[in-house]
């Protein structure tokens, strides 16, 4: 049992190639400094992984971890995070992944998975407890994801069991597949799907029956009811308990920063036939919670007529809403949410399949591809039917298909039309466009893993009151720096983001000394997320990352936005990073000093891996 | 006397209820000791919670040959004795609902036991997919559901 509270006290570290097995104690020193999930798993990658692995190579690692608060009585602790090498970015990359698959990997007694190497075939990990083996997965090689967790709780005998696995997509590599569990819930971003496939996993399924002990039951328990009481009365959660993540649309686009037809402008004017109201209204039939959630904000969606009617998927979340929707210029609910069971049930990423297929309909627009090229898709913007013919394509790489597969920054520079895609380091943007949001585009640019917008979620902060201080640059890059921070500490609590409409870090920490009985204040608190920030930008360091990449895509430096509330707006953001830079105590290369890397303790650790 | 009553289409399986049923129990979460447990149907996005639901003439207690299980006259509930349970699991087959569990360390069986009349898994639950009501009511749901099916067939009402 774990000395640190709140922990299962193993990591289990499977070798695909050897087919080797150990259970090795949690590096709990590593977890007291990093919290946990993606700062111990930040740490682990720098430490473990040799410079300038191939992503898709055998000495590539995936690291599942969770933090220390799940499978105990904390509300909205349900993450799990997996960080690797990702093969779209060739940088540091984690995803998180809710459902109910972070809470039974704790109950099995592990605080963490580690794979290595490469399986000769086809093979899937089965974590039953303490009993761990490998098995042999060739009759699920080529099954969407659906099929593959059905098959695996057949075979099993159990129909609790969870199982994350990849489809077609992750077998075949592309770059942004993801890794799907409970039907709809993923490690999205970063292609860790691609990674799976590499090592011929096809898939993760545990069972556990144990439980997790706690420093402070009393403390923990009066926790979890103030914060159930708190959502119970906060509007924010009500609203999305009600809507789940598509709120936003109206917020987002009403004040124009909701990406559009490949980014060409901030505002969706047909925002009101995908928004909450309509899909409400339309295709909501029901509600899906992740575990321990207070909130449940996922959405079942049925199609009851049409060309994809019987279609049903928990989503569309927000941001595919975004990405395939707005910034494909389609308004067809229906094809969305047939575009989005076709990413999870093949294993792609909804946002950077659809900022892909946005890519394509610009390039179509122009005349530089053509229905020759296309597979005689009309691919226009707002063509639904085109852009679920497409996901197909993407999905299986067929035609074009297999080009776009590669992310839209190769597909793009293939194309000849490199400015075109809307990528950081080769990650798709999120939905906001941030020439109506500074600090989003401050946040896509430094972030470590990409144009990624929960590194630095500073929307709240910029768009409340009448919105105005969006477009304002002074200041955002102390709010990108502070909501870094936030957030590389929630991400390591294994938190539900979500859960800070009714935690503040106070109340986190709160939360973390009940569970761990470790001492921790604010400062503290906030020194640990600056640590993992460093970390993760040193990994990028040594890959040979600095300034140069944290650019955003000339359409957003210098095309002025052409509709919408925040007309006219570029995003000017060489200052932005010049203050940024200092702030972090970094050169104005962006990379850390010296003297700050001995302030945060990582002097030694630079030393030691930048070889 | 009140019983158990779920509403599975209510249910968005978060779960909470069997974190709250173990650590009231256990001092400890665990799905596995947990008294109620809720099952998700993935193919049809349904999540089905599972409980005791107090059987007038319970199963579980007949097919008990060891006496380990009676009935809390004032609440319904059906009690373990630890002592006298040797663990052989006859009642969870006799369970109807498989709502019986058994405790991996102990090595006796878990059953509802409504927490003494303030069950944990309602008070914890925001979905109003469990309740605890008297028996007379408690199936009136079941009926309306049938009175549904039948009024769906006459079209003009009573005209």
């Amino acid at each position: 049992m774990a000395e640190l509270k709140g922990l299962a006290g193993r990591i289990l570290r499977v070798d695909l190639t050897s087919g080797s097995v150990t259970k090795e104690p949690t590096p709990e020193n590593i977890f007291a400094g990093y919290i946990g999930a993606r700062g111990a798993g930040a740490y682990m990658l720098l430490k473990e992984l040799k410079p300038h692995t191939d992503p898709l190579g055998p000495e590539n690692k995936l690291f599942f971890l969770t933090g220390p608060l799940e499978g105990t009585l904390a509300p909205g602790a349900n993450k799990i995070t997996v960080t690797f090498r990702s093969p779209l970015t060739g940088t540091y990359s984690f995803s998180l992944c809710g459902g109910h698959l972070a809470p039974e990997v704790k109950f099995a007694g592990y605080d963490g998975i580690i794979i290595e190497g490469r399986a000769d075939h086809p093979v899937y990990l089965w974590i039953d407890d303490d009993r761990v083996t490998l098995k042999e997965a060739s009759h699920l090689w080529g099954k969407l994801t659906h099929a593959t967790e059905d098959a695996i709780r057949k075979e099993l005998k159990d129909d609790t069991i969870r199982v994350a696995c990849i489809g077609p997509a992750g077998e075949k590599l592309s770059r942004f597949a993801c890794i799907q569990s409970d039907y709809h819930r993923e490690f999205g971003r970063g292609g860790a799907g691609a990674v799976m496939g590499a090592k011929n996993l096809k898939a993760i399924a545990v069972r556990g029956t144990g439980g997790i002990e706690v420093a402070d039951p009393a403390a923990l328990e009066a926790l979890a009811e103030k914060v159930y009481s708190i959502l119970a009365g906060n509007l924010k959660a009500k609203a999305r308990r009600y809507y789940g993540t598509p709120e936003m649309v109206d917020g987002t686009n009403g004040i124009g920063y909701w990406g559009t037809r490949n980014f060409s402008t901030g505002y969706f004017e047909e925002a009101g036939k995908i928004n909450a109201a309509s899909m409400k209204e339309k295709i909501f039939v029901g509600h899906s919670s992740c575990y321990a959630c207070p909130i449940a904000c996922g959405k079942v969606s049925y199609i009851k007529d049409g060309p994809y009617a019987g279609t049903m998927i928990e989503g569309p979340e927000f941001e595919s809403a975004g990405l395939l929707g707005a910034n494909c210029g389609v308004a067809d609910l229906a094809a969305i949410v047939k575009a989005v069971e076709i990413c999870d049930t093949y294993g792609l990423d909804t946002m950077s399949a659809g900022a892909v297929a946005s890519l394509a309909m610009e390039c179509y627009e122009k005349g530089i591809i053509n229905q020759a090229d296309t597979g005689g898709l009309e691919l226009r913007f707002g063509n639904g039917e085109a852009l679920v013919a497409l996901m197909e394509k993407i999905a299986r790489r067929e035609g074009i298909g297999d080009l776009l597969a590669e992310g839209s920054k190769r597909a793009a520079e293939k194309l000849g039309v490199p400015e075109l895609a809307m990528q950081v380091k080769g990650q798709e943007f999120a939905t906001y466009d941030p020439r109506g949001c500074k600090g989003m585009g401050l946040g896509y640019a430094i972030s470590p893993k990409g144009a990624h917008h929960m590194i630095a979620p500073t929307m709240g902060p910029e768009t409340a009151g009448d919105g105005s201080r969006r477009l304002e640059y002074k200041g955002k890059a102390a709010l990108v720096r502070e909501t870094q921070f936030l957030l590389a500490i929630v991400d390591s609590l294994s938190l539900c983001s979500s859960m800070r409409f009714a935690m503040g870090l106070k109340e986190q920490i709160e939360l973390y000394q009940a569970v761990t009985g470790l001492a921790l204040d604010e400062a503290g608190a906030m020194r640990i997320g600056e640590r993992i920030t460093n970390v993760e930008r040193l990994f990028n360091l040594r890959e040979g990352f600095d300034r140069k990449d944290d650019y955003l895509p000339p359409r957003m430096l210098k095309e002025k936005m052409p509709t919408g509330p925040s007309r006219g707006n570029v995003v000017e953001l060489d200052s932005m990073l010049d203050e940024y830079y200092d702030l972090m105590g970094w050169d104005r290369q962006g990379r850390p000093t010296e003297a700050k890397l001995a302030d945060l303790g990582l002097a030694d650790l630079w030393r030691e891996v930048n070889y | 006397m009140n019983v158990l009553v779920t509403y599975p289409d209510r249910c968005v399986g978060c779960r909470i209820c069997e974190q709250w049923c173990s650590w009231k129990h256990e001092g400890q979460v665990n799905s596995t000791k947990s008294r109620v447990r809720v099952n998700r149907v993935h193919s049809k996005y349904l999540n089905i919670p599972v409980t005791c639901m107090q059987c007038a003439k319970s199963p579980c207690i007949a097919a008990c040959r060891e006496g380990a299980l009676s009935k809390n006259p004032a609440t319904g509930a059906v009690i373990v004795d630890e002592e006298k349970c040797i663990g052989c699991r006859r009642c969870i087959r006799a369970c109807p609902y498989g709502a019986v569990g058994i405790d991996k360390e102990k090595k006796v069986v878990l059953i509802c036991d409504l927490c003494g009349g303030e069950p944990q898994c309602v008070a914890h639950c925001r979905e109003g997919a469990i309740d605890y009501v008297p028996l007379a009511v408690a199936d009136r749901g079941q009926r309306a559901a049938y009175v549904e099916t039948v009024a769906a067939t006459m079209e003009g009402g009573c005209r």
